[in-house]
């Protein structure tokens, strides 16, 4: 089990008894208690801004990546996406393509890219992928990526509860088979009716503590009779699983006084951000 | 030096050293002094002989001795609080006495204004950098929720820092959270907090006084870096039955106390419980149709403490000390999600005293000390566990020879067994389709042997001086580790009120405090020196000078210091600290630096008593390049989280009339470093699901929050004895009397379009833990 679940569990321990604690200060201070939190103004040191790289290889997809800049975390809002910028992608072949600017929305996701490539990749287990992103301001993000080895789903399962037929809810079990190789990292995502909506249940896993076992993950009774349950094994380098685990870290610490603040872990050097293979098996099935 | 030869070393001390006390013709007397009543001992205590002007102070356990010259005296023996005794002394032989004092000024005996230990002993004593304390003095002062806490009040001495607004975490002159050596009559205590730092384990009932070493280390003290707190329970009443307790805030407490045979022995036991809990649920029950509401989960502690002492003979004492603490956090949801998290410290020792005459005392002290945490999590037909805990068997031996008038021996040897378990982990379903686990464990042993000295050639000068061997073991080749700790220490009579002093100590610590927080928190483990994690290492010197002022009322001591230390470890960004059985490639090493001057004016007699203690300090940590990392901060040195520029606290307890007492504290210090994002990006993840800002953190504690100050008071009130309750007080306290509101922690809110749920801005936000909080204490005792 990926130890960010239990660092989770334990930042919950730490929140519950935090809110204890202030619930105790409450109880206490009476109506003197109300206002414990208050609006103040922070100087922060100014950091030049980074490039900010996001991309997703898939079989059978056209490249697209997002290229941002990092900004003062109290600036306004609006993302601030570079111009002039120039993104070069290396096929395992040696070729290379260059993506065109051309800022637009997935469809099927519905989430925003700023640069796309021409043609549909079919990467394969094992195949290596390069990416160089430079500016006009001499800033320069590389980085590589081997496609990991699709780890089959075999099973999904569901289980009703006893509960009144009104009530009546099920769980998902997924099964499957860890290498025997080390190393290996999963992030399993349930969607309910479609992959565009926020996923039912997320688990990330490692195989630290069980290399080379079969994996059975459960979700709590959450799903009704008919519901579509889409099921999506993702296996993950060790890079790409450091960098999720940094961004949880990250935002986990903002606001939470027991955690220590980390930096982002990039798959990509010069920058911030990511560049992957996807690499994942997935199963849909109709819970009756 | 091999653990074998240091203890052969000891064992030929021990073999020698009775031979050589019985050379020795002078006449001595020792003894104890006591309370009178209770039986309670009075470390500090004098007995003097003011025609020779000699005397003598009663030790930790206190044991007072005087060499004199054969012939008729008056002694006079004292402690600040009792009324002086005076008694004819015909020394025509080595003798033993035991002195009881009767407590001065009130039924409760809780209400002694000065505290312990005078300000001509402070003077005298070679021994600086220590803060004494007892229960008493604590009692006195406002306290948070009225629960008195004797480690709250250690911080309100200069050198001493908090881990945050009301916790007991104590940070000493640079030192961290792990560095502290905390010990309840001589068994260590691993966790000495109560729901994550808020209170201590130490009920204020059963604890008599708390010594805090901060530098100049005695060689008997060793395993940590920068602190030891020896907290000492006070015994039971030896002459009658009797029942304390209080009905606080939060929280009630009960002791009973009384003889187990008269003149043979005593027994004190003393339990107290929170009852947040009940308020709780009665809370979310009225809350419960509240969609809304989310419900407050349960939490209570509990502690019991017990302690005997039985004589054996004329000289022989075992002196027998429990302590049984659980904290229980629990939330059960009605939609099968239940979240349970319990943590504790049990501690026991058993000590032999053994008085071969009055110039040899050997004390041998078995003693087991245990922390364990567990969490345990159910969501419908699946369960996760996850449990931490350390367990040490611990045997030392000490052995005290007083020559004469110029020298104090002490010898002494320990030996520790430990075992870690640093990370258990169950995960399951009902139906057992689901079942893993991993139990990770270790063991170590850890030793030590020394030699001391007490040194008076002359009334100018005073010496200190002492070795202590120390070594430790873990499994695997080559897992042994070891050194020698010098320490050494000085002082030089001025004039009769004016002393310089001076020390130096060179600690080892072999186990270490795995957290990443900053803050000692319930699910931090502990883990042995043991291939590529080194003990760490201290050094420290400081100097000082006291100055005895205002025809002895008022005793005015300044000192500085000088600490630096190798091995220091913190960790990688994202390490992963829990059931990890590679933690060793986790950690980063370290070095750390800190120095100060402290500042501190007491006044301990009449009407008006308190201090003023002042501290303006710097602490550094520096983690360079290694093990794949950049280091933290790229190798810069940066201050961590309780490092604070300035500290000021002013104490004072006011005696309005016989049966009044109006207490206050004020603490004033900088703001503590922390971490804040100075920059974010945006993040879309692979569906878009977890599109939002993430914060960049580059550096650690570049930002400092806004600086803490707070004033506190108190009021004692005795209340007159009825034929039932012939002690009882109330309490009252108002903590954070202005109602500042001072910084726990920052974080940045983003600002959300309500209708549209679009991000419109980001702002920072304080978040404070205590507001004025007034509290009432009923204290009784018959």
């Amino acid at each position: 089990m990926r130890i960010t679940g239990i660092s989770r569990m334990l930042d919950s321990a730490r929140a519950g008894l935090l809110a204890t604690g202030l619930a105790l200060a409450g109880l206490a201070g009476g109506l003197a208690s109300c206002g414990l939190q208050k609006d103040i103004d922070v100087v922060l040191p100014v950091l030049p801004a980074q490039l900010v790289v996001e991309a997703y290889l898939e079989d059978g997809q056209v490249p697209r990546l997002t290229v941002t800049e990092s900004v003062a975390y109290l600036s306004a809002p609006t993302p601030t996406i570079p111009t002039e910028i120039t993104v070069t992608l290396t096929l395992p072949d040696g070729s290379r393509e260059n993506l065109r600017f051309a800022p637009g929305f997935d469809r099927g996701t519905g989430k925003a890219y700023t640069h796309i490539g021409t043609r549909p990749l079919s990467p394969q287990p094992g195949q290596r992928f390069q990416l160089e992103v430079t500016d006009n301001k001499g800033r320069r993000v590389t980085g590589s990526a081997t496609m990991p080895a699709r780890i089959p789903i075999d099973t999904v399962e569901w289980q009703f509860n006893d509960r009144e037929p009104e009530f009546r809810e099920a769980l998902i079990l997924t099964r499957f088979r860890d290498p025997a190789t080390p190393l290996n990292f999963y992030r399993i995502m349930i969607h309910k009716d479609s992959i565009t909506d926020d996923p039912e249940s997320e688990f990330a896993l490692e195989d630290r503590l069980n290399n080379g076992e079969e994996f059975t993950l459960g979700t709590s009774f959450r799903f009704r009779p008919n519901d579509t349950v889409v099921v999506t094994l993702f296996h993950l380098d060790q890079a790409y699983n450091n960098f999720l685990e940094s961004v949880e870290d990250a935002r986990n610490a903002n606001g939470n006084p027991f955690s220590q603040p980390a930096g982002i872990r990039s798959t990509v050097e010069g920058g911030i951000g990511v560049f992957t293979v996807l690499s994942y098996d997935r199963r849909t099935v109709i819970v009756r | 030096m091999t653990l074998r030869f240091a203890f052969g070393l000891f064992l030929l001390a021990f073999t020698l050293l009775p031979a050589a006390c019985f050379a020795q013709a002078r006449y001595t007397l020792s003894g104890l002094v006591k309370a009178a009543g209770n039986g309670e001992i009075l470390p500090g205590a004098t007995v003097a002989v003011p025609a020779l002007g000699l005397g003598a102070t009663a030790d930790e356990k206190g044991a007072y001795q005087l060499t004199l010259p054969a012939g008729r005296y008056q002694l006079v023996v004292s402690f600040i609080g009792y009324q002086s005794l005076s008694r004819d002394l015909n020394l025509n032989r080595n003798q033993r006495q035991t002195f009881q004092l009767t407590a001065a000024g009130n039924e409760l005996g809780e209400v002694v204004v000065e505290g312990s230990g005078t300000l001509e002993q402070k003077l005298q004593t070679t021994q600086m950098s220590v803060e004494r304390l007892t229960a008493k003095e604590a009692k006195l002062l406002p306290a948070l929720f009225g629960e008195v806490d004797i480690l709250k009040t250690l911080q309100l001495k200069p050198g001493v820092q908090n881990g945050g607004e009301g916790t007991t975490g104590l940070f000493v002159r640079g030192g961290a959270a792990d560095q502290n050596l905390v010990l309840l009559d001589d068994a260590l205590v691993y966790n000495p907090s109560h729901l994550f730092g808020l209170f201590s384990v130490f009920n204020s009932d059963a604890v008599q006084s708390v010594d805090l070493y901060k530098g100049g280390f005695p060689a008997q003290y060793g395993g940590r870096l920068s602190s030891v707190v020896d907290v000492k329970m006070r015994p039971g009443n030896a002459e009658k039955i009797g029942v304390s307790g209080g009905i606080g805030l939060i929280s009630s407490r009960l002791a009973l106390e009384g003889p187990i045979k008269k003149g043979k022995g005593a027994f004190l036991v003393a339990g107290r419980r929170t009852y947040f809990d009940v308020f709780t649920r009665q809370i979310n029950r009225l809350s419960a149709d509240d969609p809304e509401f989310d419900p407050i989960p349960d939490y209570y502690f509990y502690d019991f403490n017990a302690k005997a002492n039985y004589k054996l003979g004329p000289k022989d004492e075992l002196f027998l000390t429990g302590y049984y603490g659980n904290d229980v956090f629990g939330f059960n949801s009605q939609n099968g999600f239940n979240f349970d998290f319990n943590w504790g410290n049990r501690v026991a020792s058993l000590r032999w005293n053994h008085v071969y005459n009055s110039r040899l005392f050997l004390n041998t002290t078995l003693s087991y000390t245990g922390y364990k945490y567990e969490i345990t999590n159910r969501i419908d037909q699946f369960s996760f566990s996850l449990a931490s805990d350390i367990q040490d068997f611990t045997l030392r031996s000490d052995l005290d020879y007083r020559p004469n008038d110029q020298h104090e021996f002490r010898f002494g040897a320990t030996l520790t067994n430990h075992r870690f378990g640093t990370g258990r982990l169950q995960a399951g379903s009902d139906d057992g389709r689901i079942n893993f686990g991993s139990d990770t464990r270790y063991s170590g042993q850890e030793g030590a042997v020394y030699a001391s000295d007490v040194y008076k050639p002359n009334d100018k000068w005073q010496f200190e001086y002492g070795l202590r061997a120390s070594g430790f073991q873990s499994e695997g080749a080559g897992n042994r580790y070891g050194g020698l700790e010098p320490r050494a220490a000085a002082r030089y009579a001025i004039k009769s009120n004016v002393s310089v002093k001076a020390s130096y100590a060179l600690m080892y610590q072999y186990v270490h405090l795995v957290t990443n927080s900053g803050a000692s928190l319930p699910t931090d483990i502990w883990y042995p020196s043991r291939e590529s994690v080194l003990p760490q290492r201290s050094q420290q010197v400081a100097a000082g000078v006291s100055w005895l002022l205002g025809n002895g009322r008022y005793l005015l001591t300044n000192e500085v210091y000088y600490k630096w230390a190798q091995r220091q470890i913190d960790f990688k960004d994202g390490a992963q600290l829990f059931v990890n059985p590679d933690l060793d490639s986790e950690f980063l090493f370290g070095k750390g630096w800190a120095y100060g001057n402290e500042l501190y004016l007491e006044k301990k007699q009449g009407r008006l008593t308190g201090w003023i203690g002042y501290t303006l300090a710097w602490t550094n940590r520096q983690f360079p390049a290694q093990r794949g990392t950049a280091g933290i901060n790229n190798g810069n040195s940066f201050f961590p989280i309780y490092d604070r520029r300035h500290n000021l606290s002013v104490v004072g307890i006011y005696n309005l009339s016989e049966r009044l007492k109006l207490t206050s504290s004020f603490v004033f210090s900088s703001g503590q470093p922390t971490t804040l994002p100075q920059a974010r990006f945006l993040f879309q993840d692979v569906f878009g699901e977890n599109g939002g800002p993430v914060p960049v953190y580059p550096q650690r504690n570049t930002t400092r929050l806004a600086p803490v100050n707070r004033l506190d008071i108190g009021l004692v009130w005795q209340m007159k004895p009825t034929r039932w309750i012939p002690a009882a007080d109330l309490t009252f306290s108002i903590y954070n009397a202005y109602n500042r509101r001072n910084p726990f922690f920052v974080f940045f809110e983003q600002l959300e379009d309500p209708e549209t749920e679009e991000i419109t801005g980001f702002r920072a936000r304080q978040v404070s833990l205590f507001p004025v909080i007034p509290s009432v204490t009923y204290n009784f005792k018959f």
